[in-house]
């Protein structure tokens, strides 16, 4: 049933990322909106997923790596939906959707597979730690995104080569408010993520702090970000710098997210 | 029944002639009763615009028809036969149809894909259905034209981008703030060009407008005319970081705006994004301050670049007009053609009605001793015969009839039933 339920998910972030994508090459307003409905119905489908998985093992949705990956599909395509309904922008749809989708496929990988939760994670600490990163990631990711975009839709604004491909992306100001509000909601719920794990470390490890390299690394992507809402809320940066920021800044928590546990060893392993 | 069209369009006639047209055309009345009292014509239609004079008409005989709608327009205009000839197109049964669905569609229009073409010959028609001109064929074809520019304009995207100056600044302005409600405009100086960019970025939501000009009277001339307000030109510097769009057109022989002006203007305005747009030659603003972040600066040559390849993207995108206008110009002939073979049919039903009502008239005798549900079967018996013999033919003829080659065949069963001409 469970498996199933996902399946039909993993289903529709396909359909969805084919009819996004469809819909920039026909460009027809009428199939991107389709789209956002599948990807809707996609994101209700993967929620009811979660709500029984975890009814089931008894653990939070984020008990491995691959469980994580599942969440942060299922948190991308919630945030972007929101995102949506505020700016109505359906472009981003054809990048998060397949993001959306791909995140779905290596969660697919050993979705049936038992749930053994290392002894480290057995907590409701650690559970929320776990999914308020997350989550603060995902909307990161969707910041990264809208800077992209705003620089690629900046250069080719700047360079009169307003076209082809300018004319199916948002407006600048619409790219760079996606970029300024996720990253406000992605800092925020990173920062509670961060104080619940560093509350949940003193109970596991002894200590609130141990200079992991995952910690240390996080600390790094954090403080880029606190830096770019610095500048943006108190000096007015907007647009080019902000966005291109954004962008080394999710970067630098992507090392965090995969890179720390190919190249270090961390006491913060857990796969 | 042919359908005919003879008119002249920017193309082929010069202003003055058409003008010419124009004015007389302009009592519809009249002309609608002088096109309708012309032997052979059953239906018409004529569309007056500033670039072209239609006339369309379902007649009986083309040759003669064509002959008098020509002699009615001549009788109207000064102008020998030979000059007007020039300029006259004529096109019968599918051209025709093909050139009205272009026409409405508005590939053959002057600025292909303008809106307004759509909408005045929907006027043409209802001024003709108010005029009792049009019946079956011309209702049918001009809703199938209403169609036609319609799937156009939503399947090939002919009006997407703005082929003026003045609206691709607004659709710049677009891309760079989405919304245009609540912002605001700076106008130096005054000119034609920069006066209609104000009027469609006003159209497009821009609610505050000041206006600059080195003679003040002239600022507040403008201000009191686009209800905005009007500033001294040495307050220039103070007034750009208030506004998000400025449009500089004046004859100033160097640059009056600098690029430091721009970088002091974002600072104070927080980095909140601004559009120049430049269309004075010589030019205003500092074509250095394409550079600063948060500015985008247009002159009059990008401006141009992009009405070009706007134009470019019109012409590739009315080929596939094109396409589809072939398509429904097929669709519309197969309808039309299967009209021909539908008195025989209606003949050929009525034929074999008579004869059933005939038949059972003459054997009421001894059928009144049966009962009602017998004599009910007995009729259901013998309309579901003939109806099954009927089938394979009608359906035959129908389809020849779609093909446009139901001529012969329609004789063949004229003269095989003896059926009695309706129509």
């Amino acid at each position: 049933m469970n498996i199933l339920l996902f399946k039909i998910a993993l289903f529709l972030y396909f359909l969805s990322t084919v009819g996004y994508i469809a819909s920039l090459l026909i460009r027809r307003v009428l199939v991107a909106k389709v789209s956002t409905w599948i990807l809707f119905s996609a994101f209700f489908v993967h929620s009811i997923y979660i709500v029984f998985r975890w009814a089931e093992t008894g653990y939070g949705p984020v008990a491995n790596i691959y469980e994580s990956l599942s969440f942060v599909a299922w948190s991308i395509s919630g945030v972007y939906l929101a995102f949506q309904v505020m700016t109505k922008t359906r472009v981003l749809g054809a990048f998060v959707s397949p993001l959306a989708f791909i995140l779905a496929i290596g969660a697919s990988v050993t979705l049936m597979g038992d749930v053994s939760m290392p002894e480290a994670l057995k907590g409701s600490w650690a559970l929320v730690h776990i999914m308020l990163s997350l989550t603060g990631e995902a909307l990161f990711a969707l910041a990264f995104l809208a800077g992209l975009m705003y620089l690629l839709q900046d250069s080719l604004i700047r360079k009169k080569n307003v076209h082809s491909f300018s004319r199916i992306l948002p407006s600048l100001r619409d790219l760079d408010r996606i970029n300024h509000i996720s990253i406000l909601w992605g800092f925020f719920l990173l920062t509670l993520g961060i104080i619940a794990g560093s509350t949940w470390a003193r109970v596991v490890w002894g200590s609130h702090w141990q200079w992991d390299p995952k910690q240390i690394s996080t600390l790094a992507a954090w403080l880029i970000y606190a830096l770019l809402l610095h500048q943006r809320i108190a000096i007015g940066w907007k647009g080019r710098k902000a966005a291109f920021l954004s962008i080394i800044a999710f970067v630098v928590l992507l090392f965090t997210f995969i890179g720390v546990n190919v190249f270090f060893v961390t006491l913060h392993d857990f796969m | 029944m042919n359908i005919i069209l003879i008119g002249m369009n920017h193309r082929t006639a010069p202003v003055e002639i058409r003008e010419r047209l124009h004015i007389v055309c302009s009592d519809e009345k009249e002309t609608f009763r002088r096109l309708k009292d012309t032997p052979t014509v059953k239906e018409t239609l004529y569309l007056v615009t500033c670039n072209r004079v239609e006339v369309m008409a379902n007649v009986e005989d083309s040759e003669s028809a064509v002959e008098t709608l020509k002699n009615f327009l001549f009788s109207h205009v000064n102008l020998t036969r030979e000059e007007m000839g020039k300029c006259l197109y004529t096109y019968h049964g599918d051209d025709a149809v093909r050139h009205l669905f272009r026409v409405a569609s508005s590939i053959d229009s002057m600025v292909m894909g303008e809106p307004q073409i759509l909408g005045q010959v929907k006027d043409a028609y209802r001024l003709c259905v108010e005029n009792r001109a049009s019946g079956v064929i011309f209702n049918r074809l001009l809703h199938h034209a209403f169609r036609v520019a319609k799937r156009v304009r939503t399947e090939t995207g002919i009006a997407n981008n703005a082929v003026s100056i003045s609206f691709t600044a607004v659709q710049l302005a677009k891309k760079i703030f989405g919304d245009l409600k609540g912002k605001s405009i700076l106008l130096i100086g005054a000119g034609e060009m920069a006066e209609l960019a104000a009027r469609h970025l006003m159209h497009n939501g821009v609610s505050k407008i000041i206006f600059v000009n080195r003679t003040y009277e002239r600022a507040v001339h403008l201000a009191r005319e686009f209800h905005g307000t009007a500033s001294d030109f040495d307050l220039l510097g103070e007034k750009l970081q208030e506004v998000d769009i400025v449009i500089s057109s004046t004859g100033a022989p160097g640059y009056i705006i600098s690029a430091d002006m721009i970088t002091t203007a974002l600072r104070r305005r927080k980095n909140r994004l601004m559009f120049f747009i430049d269309i004075a030659v010589p030019r205003d603003i500092d074509p250095d301050a394409g550079k600063i972040d948060n500015a985008y600066l247009y002159n009059i040559d990008n401006l141009q670049d992009v009405v070009d390849e706007n134009i470019k993207e019109r012409m590739k995108q009315a080929e596939k007009a094109e396409l589809i206008i072939r398509e429904e110009v097929t669709n519309y002939s197969r309808w039309l053609n299967s009209l021909e073979v539908v008195p025989t049919i209606v003949a050929l039903r009525k034929k074999i009605d008579d004869i059933i009502e005939g038949e059972m008239t003459r054997s009421n005798s001894w059928m009144k001793d049966l009962g009602e549900e017998e004599r009910e079967n007995i009729d259901i018996l013998v309309s579901s015969i003939i109806k099954k013999i009927l089938h394979d033919p009608i359906i035959g003829l129908k389809e020849e009839g779609e093909n446009g080659g139901a001529d012969p065949y329609v004789a063949v069963v004229g003269k095989l039933f003896k059926l009695k001409e309706e129509d």
